[in-house]
């Protein structure tokens, strides 16, 4: 019972509405109305008021009008039988003679949103797409889309549908833009409105007199229309052009989305539009609103793609204010990246220096990785910088320096080693799982290199039964191999007593098993232990990055305007693991809770890799599942022999086993040429091994042989 | 296109909730919640969130979140737009946009929001028709309401729909006819510790206030329209005429509105109105730091500085500070780490000038983050572009206007960098007049 007295003050509200006194005089009536509205709004159930609320609508005052009209729209689909009554005043109302009343009863008619009256409705609404005021056909004519819209299924009136696209020709630009958008929710079966060559130049010479929303309208809709001639497609630019430059951001990107649509096969014509946008989103990245501001920088790095020099002179706009919120420092830091160049990398340097203080640990973190990622080309200056942040002792801050070392190094071999001199000592300040996976990483790489390394992973080994994250077990793993290969005398004890515990006392699946196959790999002799293990410590493909190759627009065009540049995960994801080790991101929470649609384009686009791209997905109960774990050995055409055993990656299947192909992304595969360890947790009963091989076969590509082995779970429940 | 729009306190409790097709529970804020809970700032949630069903579009203002639910896939500068359209109409019918307010008024906001959106569609959004249609409270108006019974609800169409000018409406009389132009400029700047400039725009807006009789038709021209680039206008100034001669031809709306928006940056140097001599030092040993500033002014076109006040936002370390200051008061305001230096006008024979020790939470590391200088400061009667307004002149009507510009010069995000000291000379030259001070 939140509101203590309120069936009192319902019942204190009735007999005041009913009483004839009160009934009689204007003002106390009205009052008494807006009384139950306010009560309505500060959240007491005043629909038992609705008979009361009905009479009170029959009254020649607008102001009671309109305010009965919110409580009956409010109540109606509460009390449908009631309604019945309500429709006579609002048909009766829909013939006065102030148009304004008549757009009201028209407007409120339709929000009613109750399919038994929809038969009532149907003929006012008729009459209002004929009604002499302007004011009346707007709201008839988007009532007919409301009307649709309670009844998706019912037939489609042809005789209605033609009466709108006649009124598309209507003098009032608010009409026309209104009855685009209901054809557009009445069709959209069908594809939504038609737009053929009269409408469309029709629309484009009316476009300056609708408002901005409707301009936006008008020319989202005109996407969908394919000039004739190349002569008609230059008229429809140059009539365009002045919206172009438009002051209004909304109206700007609209027509610049609609430029691109339009000259998909002229790419220099394009490339022109958004030299000529530049001022316009340069503008809208300095609006008052943060929220324009953030889309307009979104926006900025998809054109940023296709023309990577477009904002090169204006690189001081993106330098962050202090009081900036922390989404809008992330997103100016990624344009920062790509706009730098040798003239202005110092200036670029410094600046991102002092973002890497920042109080938000996310936005020093994401200054950490852009300096990073200006490293791959001015490593000396980036490497001064991130071995200077280590001094500063702060956890989060050097958590990230040792991940953007770690991504550095694997494209920048040469760095590692003033890498490897920034390593000792800053194991203690590191506490989350992604910044001690990253310096096991590098200490598997580099072990030799680094002077305290064995002393690093005896206090991790040491640690190990208190450790949470199943990343950093496995990356420990793994590294104290590496260093048992390149340091045998010094990590021999200890890589014994790693084993022994993750085999014995571990009650991890993957762990475990990561131990169990590291074992009797090391029963096969140091040999072959080592030309399995002995990994590759940097991407030689990538290189130096000098810029990123321009895209063609058409790659990204389709999105312009959209959603899906100011998604999260849309861009940043990319760069940021692109080409970095297998520590990339162990998401303890997988994606799952998003819907299907919204979702696996994303991961289609993370899914198609750079080298050595892995995603590892880990689901929080694996020991619910049957597991099947097989190492599958990939001799792909470019390389013989088998380089590494340092990937694992571990997928859960829910599906029946024929949609392995889902769980198991065939492109990743082209590009390794090593060992690849997969473990599939099953859902199932584990089916006959053959089975399986021919399904995974069945993924894989033709030159890459199976080897498939079954483990059962230990605790299968 | 907007299904429906939340609005939000800071604290997380939905206040305020309209529909325009069905009813969406308010299960689908926890999304926002969600992220809200995760942001170390409520203002640093992102402003489009993906939720299964449909998209959240946020927009914050003035400590209030518009939350909009979308359902398909919209154009999102379109949205962003429309809320702070939304927001702007709430502060220009109420003053200002707060929860109290939009509380106290929540028969008028419903109103709006019903004229403002028609199945999520903008219907009428120009706040002269909305006035028109739903007349804003005024304290008088609400008095005279209750006396005469009449109410704030035009009960007339509005002319204004129906005429060729849909932003002002016909037959409109005055007594006293004025114009009045407010040029207002905010300086953007970021200084770094050599006072060199590293980013310097100027933001500027004039507003106006036309109060005129009939259908008046305003020539605005400047000395110097050059000036400006990124224009953005009234819909009622014609661009044609703009871009041939680089005046501004246009029927005013009736009352107050923006006349126009423009940036004056890149090709023109912008003149930084103070100076700052800054240090802010922490000492290697012990729990105290240093602070000396000095502000006086550099290039104010011959003008006296105001409202001059320095805000710095501290380390965390810092517990209090202990200065004293030439001119003005400061506070340190301990939860946000924020010290708040008032000054007020600036003197250039007596420069101001704020000094003192800082202490340290003890223990604590020495703070590495530079604290930054944000500057608040006013300069009437002139415009620090130089934009100058040369002549206004009407046609259309008989009368004459009384006519009047006004300049101000505001700081907008002026800040400037501070030099952190970490020298070790410095800091023991520091340390040993700290020590004479203390034992003497």
């Amino acid at each position: 019972m939140p509101y203590l007295g309120s069936e009192d003050a319902v019942r204190e509200l009735r007999r005041a509405l009913s009483n004839p006194n009160v009934q009689s005089d204007q003002l106390r009536y009205r009052n008494t109305v807006l009384k139950a509205i306010r009560a309505m709004s500060q959240g007491v159930d005043v629909s038992d008021l609705f008979s009361e609320m009905v009479k009170a609508c029959a009254t020649v005052d607008i102001v009671q009008k309109k305010l009965v009209y919110v409580f009956l729209c409010s109540y109606a689909t509460l009390n449908p039988e009631l309604s019945l009554l309500v429709i006579n005043t609002l048909r009766k109302d829909c013939q006065d003679p102030n148009p304004m009343v008549r757009s009201l009863a028209l407007r409120n008619m339709t929000n009613l949103r109750l399919p038994s009256l929809v038969e009532y409705v149907e003929q006012p609404l008729a009459a209002g797409l004929r009604d002499r005021a302007a004011c009346v056909r707007r709201v008839a004519v988007l009532g007919w889309a409301k009307l649709h819209n309670l009844q998706p299924d019912a037939e489609i009136d042809a005789a209605v549908v033609n009466e709108l696209y006649g009124l598309l020709r209507d003098p009032d630009p608010v009409v026309m833009v209104n009855c685009l958008r209901a054809l557009e929710e009445i069709l959209k079966k069908e594809g939504g409105v038609a737009i053929n060559k009269p409408i469309t130049h029709h629309l484009l010479n009316r476009l300056k007199e609708s408002d901005v929303w409707g301009q936006c309208e008008v020319l989202r809709i005109l996407q969908r229309y394919h000039p004739q001639s190349e002569d008609e497609l230059f008229d429809i630019l140059s009539l365009l052009d002045a919206s172009l430059v438009s002051p209004h951001p909304p109206v700007m990107a609209a027509t610049l989305g609609l430029f691109l649509g339009l000259c998909s096969g002229l790419p220099a014509v394009s490339l022109a539009a958004l030299e000529r946008v530049r001022g316009p989103l340069l503008a809208a990245c300095g609006s008052t609103s943060r929220e324009t501001r953030f889309t307009a920088l979104c926006h900025i790095q998809l054109l940023l793609r296709s023309l990577p020099g477009l904002m090169g002179a204006h690189y001081k706009r993106f330098f962050c204010g202090y009081a900036e919120p922390a989404y809008i420092k992330q997103r100016k830091m990624q344009v920062l990246v790509e706009l730098v160049n040798d003239e202005n990398v110092a200036m670029l340097l410094d600046e991102l220096k002092g973002y890497c203080t920042d109080v938000n640990p996310e936005t020093a973190q994401a200054a950490i990785s852009a300096i990073g990622r200006i490293g791959r080309s001015y490593s000396d200056r980036c490497l001064e910088i991130l071995t200077g942040l280590l001094g500063l002792k702060q956890e989060h801050i050097t958590s990230a320096v040792v991940q953007t070392m770690c991504d550095l190094v694997w494209v920048c071999p040469q760095c590692s080693d003033t890498v490897c001199s920034a390593l000792e000592g800053c194991e203690e300040m590191l506490q989350d799982s992604q910044g001690r996976q990253a310096l096991l990483w590098l200490l598997a790489a580099y072990g030799e290199r680094v002077s305290s390394a064995p002393y690093t992973l005896e206090g991790f080994i040491d640690r190990v039964r208190s450790e949470a994250s199943l990343g950093v077990k496995m990356e420990l793993l793994t590294t104290t191999m590496r260093l048992f290969l390149c340091r045998p005398s010094e990590t021999q004890d200890m890589l014994g007593r790693l084993l022994h515990y993750c085999i014995e006392e571990e009650m991890d699946m993957c762990v475990r098993d990561q131990a169990l196959l590291y074992y009797r790999l090391l029963h096969c002799g140091i040999e072959e232990t080592h030309k399995v293990l002995h990994g590759q410590r940097s991407d030689p493909s990538l290189g130096v990055l000098i810029g990123r190759p321009a895209e063609p627009i058409n790659q990204w065009a389709y999105s312009f305007n959209t959603l899906e540049p100011l998604r999260q995960a849309g861009v940043e994801t990319e760069p940021a693991s692109r080409g970095s080790p297998e520590h990339v991101t162990f998401d303890p929470k997988p994606n799952t809770d998003l819907s299907d649609t919204l979702n696996c384009s994303q991961i289609e686009k993370l899914g198609t890799p750079i080298s050595g791209q892995l995603l590892p997905f880990f689901f929080a109960e694996p020991l619910k599942f049957h597991q099947v774990g097989w190492g599958a050995s990939v001799h792909s055409h470019f390389q013989i022999s088998p380089e590494m055993f340092n990937r694992v990656q571990v997928r859960a299947l829910a599906g029946p086993l024929k949609d392995i192909h889902r769980v198991v992304p065939k492109p990743l595969l082209c590009y390794l040429g090593c060992v690849l360890r997969f473990v599939v947790l099953l859902e199932d009963e584990p089916s006959p091994q053959s089975e399986v091989q021919s399904a995974l076969e069945h993924v894989f590509i033709q030159d890459v042989s199976v080897h498939c082995c079954i483990h059962l779970s230990l605790n299968p429940d | 296109m907007i299904h429906s729009l939340f609005l939000i306190n800071h604290s997380g409790d939905i206040f305020l909730e309209k529909h325009w097709k069905s009813v969406i529970s308010h299960s689908v804020c926890d999304y926002f919640f969600e992220a809200k809970e995760k942001a170390v700032d409520p203002e640093d949630v992102p402003p489009v969130l993906q939720t299964p069903h449909h998209y959240l579009i946020t927009v914050h203002r003035g400590k209030l979140f518009f939350l909009s639910v979308v359902q398909t896939e919209v154009p999102p500068l379109f949205v962003i737009e429309f809320l702070h359209r939304v927001a702007d109409t709430f502060q220009d019918y109420f003053g200002e946009c707060s929860e109290s307010v939009i509380k106290d008024n929540v028969v008028t906001v419903y109103e709006l929001l019903e004229e403002m959106l028609d199945n999520g569609f903008p219907l009428a959004t120009e706040s002269n028709v909305l006035k028109e249609l739903i007349r804003p409270p005024t304290i008088l108006r609400s008095v005279v309401n209750t006396l005469t019974g009449s109410s704030n609800v035009g009960d007339t169409l509005p002319t204004g729909q129906l005429s060729t000018i849909p932003w002002r409406r016909a037959d409109v009389k005055y007594t006293n006819n004025e114009a009045y132009f407010d040029v207002i400029e905010e300086i953007d700047a970021i200084l770094d510790k050599s006072g060199t400039t590293v980013f310097a725009e100027i933001q500027g807006v004039i507003e106006a206030s036309v109060r005129l009789t009939g259908m008046p038709d305003l020539t605005l021209s400047f000395m110097n329209p050059r000036l400006l680039d990124d224009v953005s206008f009234h819909p009622c100034v014609r661009f044609k005429r703009w871009e041939s001669e680089r005046t501004l031809s246009f029927i005013p709306p009736d009352g107050n509105f923006t006349l126009m928006n423009y940036h004056v940056s890149s090709q023109n140097p912008v003149a930084i109105p103070v100076y700052v001599k800054q240090s802010i030092s922490f000492f290697e040993s012990g729990p105290c730091g240093r602070l000396d500033i000095t502000i006086g002014p550099k290039q104010t076109m011959g003008k006296t500085v105001e409202a001059l006040m320095v805000k710095i936002h501290m380390p965390k370390a810092v517990l209090s500070a202990n200065l004293t200051a030439t001119q003005g008061n400061y506070t340190y305001d301990l939860p946000n780490k924020v010290l708040v230096w008032d000054i007020g006008k600036l003197n250039p024979q007596k420069l101001p000038n704020l000094k003192g020790i800082l202490s340290l939470q003890a223990g604590a590391p020495k703070p590495e983050d530079n604290p930054s200088l944000n500057i608040d400061l006013r300069i009437q009667q002139v415009a620090i572009s130089g934009l100058k307004v040369s002549r206004l002149e009407m046609f259309g009507e008989k009368y004459k206007p009384f006519k009047g510009v006004k300049y101000v010069t505001k700081a907008g995000k002026f800040q400037f960098k501070c030099a952190a000291l970490y020298e070790p000379f410095l800091l023991s030259f520091w340390t040993i007049l700290f020590f004479y001070f203390t034992t003497f």
